[in-house]
């Protein structure tokens, strides 16, 4: 029984954890459909940025976050203005090459500049709780609680600002929108500034957990396509569903059995998602 | 999709007739060679990827597939004592048949789901030789897959030699490039394209397009199995991690870099990129930078690829003669 609860509780963490990734994705991906293949780049970049800010500074944890997103955000800023927004409106695959050139680019440097050596970032909170049998660390509450309110946030901002009024229209048709008079192009930079700052926060909150690596983006990316995917493209709630599924199976299976296997499942689970629902759980169908 | 034209051919056939002369031209220089063997799969891969991409989609199982071709082959070697000359074809039938009872359910999804499901079966495809250690050989893979011998009677070839392995290597490559070219530019290819431009109105004028979705994709799928067989043969090691997604990405890029209109883009694109990233080897951690400022540099500066080059040296002639 504790067991079980133990796997749940796990589950529930990662997935909040993933969701949060692939919210940041599936924000960039509704309002300009372009695939930001170097997502999991500004995971990572988040991650050292925290970790300059605190291990070599010697600074507070939680300004740490704040500073290291409001970075992100203006990197993706500009990386939006000055590479996606050539190609908006284009073939789908120039901005796969792009981000794809991006992440070379990226994770070529971090080697260089970070050093390929495994850091960690110091948590922010220590200790734990016993709940029925199950072991749960407070860092893992506060990161869950973090995931939970980001989301929480940004549905609230999406659902409520004018701007984020603004991001939804845009999302539906960029032509109606700009007639309306919204700046499409100014939407476009905050959405994927916006969605790479959530990537950098999760990227803080999964480096105190874990450890860094100039590497470590590429998994990310891959779990964050892997749930965008499985969700629907351009769906807050189908990442957040396709996050937590994808964290259950990760944990469930992983104790179980092995790695390799949960790995396997998850991309059976993808593709017979996908077969039986060709535009994810909750995605609107959509050339 | 058009009869061939004068300059296309004699741009074709220059190609072959360098592509021929090359290794006495590198004067049998080991390593020049092995680059031109690299550069003939590397054109393979990208040309029958860009088959599929006449559908309409890109498929990232296409290394998945590649690496379904090289397996079969080396176990064929190993299990069954068969020499590649009979690996070769059984690797491409396994690799055919898999592909067919793939796309059934794959080609059900579209547009960017479809890359994201063929990203699936690509990563399960390898993690699969990753899992079943006994047969497959597990992340170690599979060791001493010997050359071929052809024995003509009176000579024998050896092809572990790499200039006979280069001339191999390039009979296939012409193979594949010739039936790619010869099914694009039939009917059934102008098929495939009117799927890629609009598949509801392709549906609407009475093709079935389901079906030829599923053919063009077994067909890619095989072709590029021969290539994998030719690939386990001529490295004589091979392990899931030679046929992860970053291959299938890579001859993406090659796609793209090249041109996505014509077979001569993906041919372009692979020949070039690879020279481009050999070149490169030397440069440690700035090889994958300079990669990458090299693949976002063309994309954005060079728009179509290097397929429009003459198109746009042309277009500068006939603006002078204008004026």
């Amino acid at each position: 029984m504790s067991d079980l609860l133990q796997m749940g509780l796990t589950g529930i963490n990662l997935g909040l954890m993933y969701g949060l990734i692939a919210i940041g994705l599936t924000l960039i991906f509704g309002v300009m459909r372009i695939i930001q293949y170097a997502h999991g780049e500004m995971f990572m970049l988040g991650a050292f940025v925290l970790y300059y800010w605190t291990a070599e500074f010697g600074l507070p944890y939680w300004p740490g976050v704040a500073v290291s997103a409001i970075i992100i955000f203006g990197l993706g800023a500009l990386l939006q203005v000055t590479l996606f927004r050539p190609l908006q409106g284009k073939n789908i695959l120039y901005s796969l090459a792009v981000s794809l050139g991006l992440v070379l680019i990226i994770s070529g440097s971090g080697q260089l500049i970070f050093g390929t050596i495994t850091k960690g970032i110091p948590s922010a909170v220590t200790g734990g709780v016993l709940i029925g049998g199950a072991y749960l660390s407070y860092e893992r509450i506060v990161i869950s609680s973090v995931s939970i309110a980001l989301i929480v946030g940004l549905w609230a901002f999406l659902r409520l600002s004018v701007t984020g009024l603004a991001i939804r229209a845009v999302a539906e048709d960029p032509d109606t929108a700009a007639l309306q008079g919204i700046q499409t192009k100014r939407i476009h930079w905050i959405a994927f500034g916006l969605g790479s700052a959530l990537a950098a926060i999760a990227g803080c909150m999964m480096g105190s957990l874990l450890s860094i690596v100039p590497t470590m983006g590429f998994l990310a990316t891959i779990k964050a396509f892997m749930i965008v995917i499985m969700g629907g493209l351009g769906s807050v709630i189908g990442a957040l569903v396709g996050g937590l599924i994808l964290g259950m199976i990760d944990s469930v299976v992983t104790t179980t059995i092995s790695g390799d296997i949960a790995l396997i499942l998850s991309f059976v689970v993808i593709f017979l998602i996908l077969v039986f629902r060709p535009a994810g759980l909750f995605g609107q169908n959509w050339e | 999709m058009t009869e061939i034209d004068l300059p296309h051919r004699i741009a074709w056939g220059a190609l072959l007739l360098v592509a021929l002369l090359a290794p006495i031209i590198v004067g049998f220089d080991p390593y020049l060679t092995h680059v031109g063997i690299i550069i003939a799969f590397n054109v393979a891969l990208a040309t029958t990827l860009w088959m599929i991409w006449s559908l309409g989609v890109i498929s990232f199982a296409h290394a998945g597939f590649m690496g379904v071709g090289a397996y079969a082959s080396a176990l064929v070697l190993h299990k069954l004592g068969l020499s590649m000359w009979f690996g070769l074809w059984i690797g491409a039938m396994v690799c055919g048949a898999l592909a067919l009872f793939i796309s059934l359910p794959l080609m059900r999804t579209r547009a960017v789901y479809f890359f994201m499901a063929s990203w699936a079966v690509g990563e399960v495809i390898k993690r699969n030789f990753a899992y079943f250690k006994d047969f497959f050989g597990g992340w170690d893979g599979i060791f001493d897959i010997k050359p071929p011998v052809l024995d003509l009677m009176f000579v024998q070839i050896d092809f572990a030699n790499r200039t006979a392995y280069y001339y191999l290597a390039l009979l296939f490559v012409s193979l594949t490039v010739w039936v790619v070219y010869r099914i694009n530019s039939s009917r059934t290819g102008m098929i495939y394209w009117a799927i890629h431009e609009n598949e509801l109105l392709a549906a609407h004028t009475g093709i079935n397009v389901f079906r030829h979705k599923v053919i063009c994709f077994t067909i890619a799928c095989t072709l590029v199995g021969i290539t994998g067989a030719l690939y386990a043969h001529y490295q004589t090691y091979i392990s899931p991690k030679s046929f992860d997604i970053w291959k299938s990405e890579f001859a993406l890029v090659h796609l793209i870099v090249g041109g996505l209109t014509t077979v001569g883009g993906p041919v372009a694109g692979a020949i070039s990129l690879t020279i481009v990233d050999e070149v490169l080897r030397a440069s440690g951690y700035f090889r994958t930078i300079f990669f990458g400022v090299v693949l976002i540099a063309s994309v954005l500066l060079l728009p179509g690829g290097l397929e429009t080059i003459p198109r746009r040296i042309r277009a500068i002639f006939q603006r002078d003669s204008h004026k």
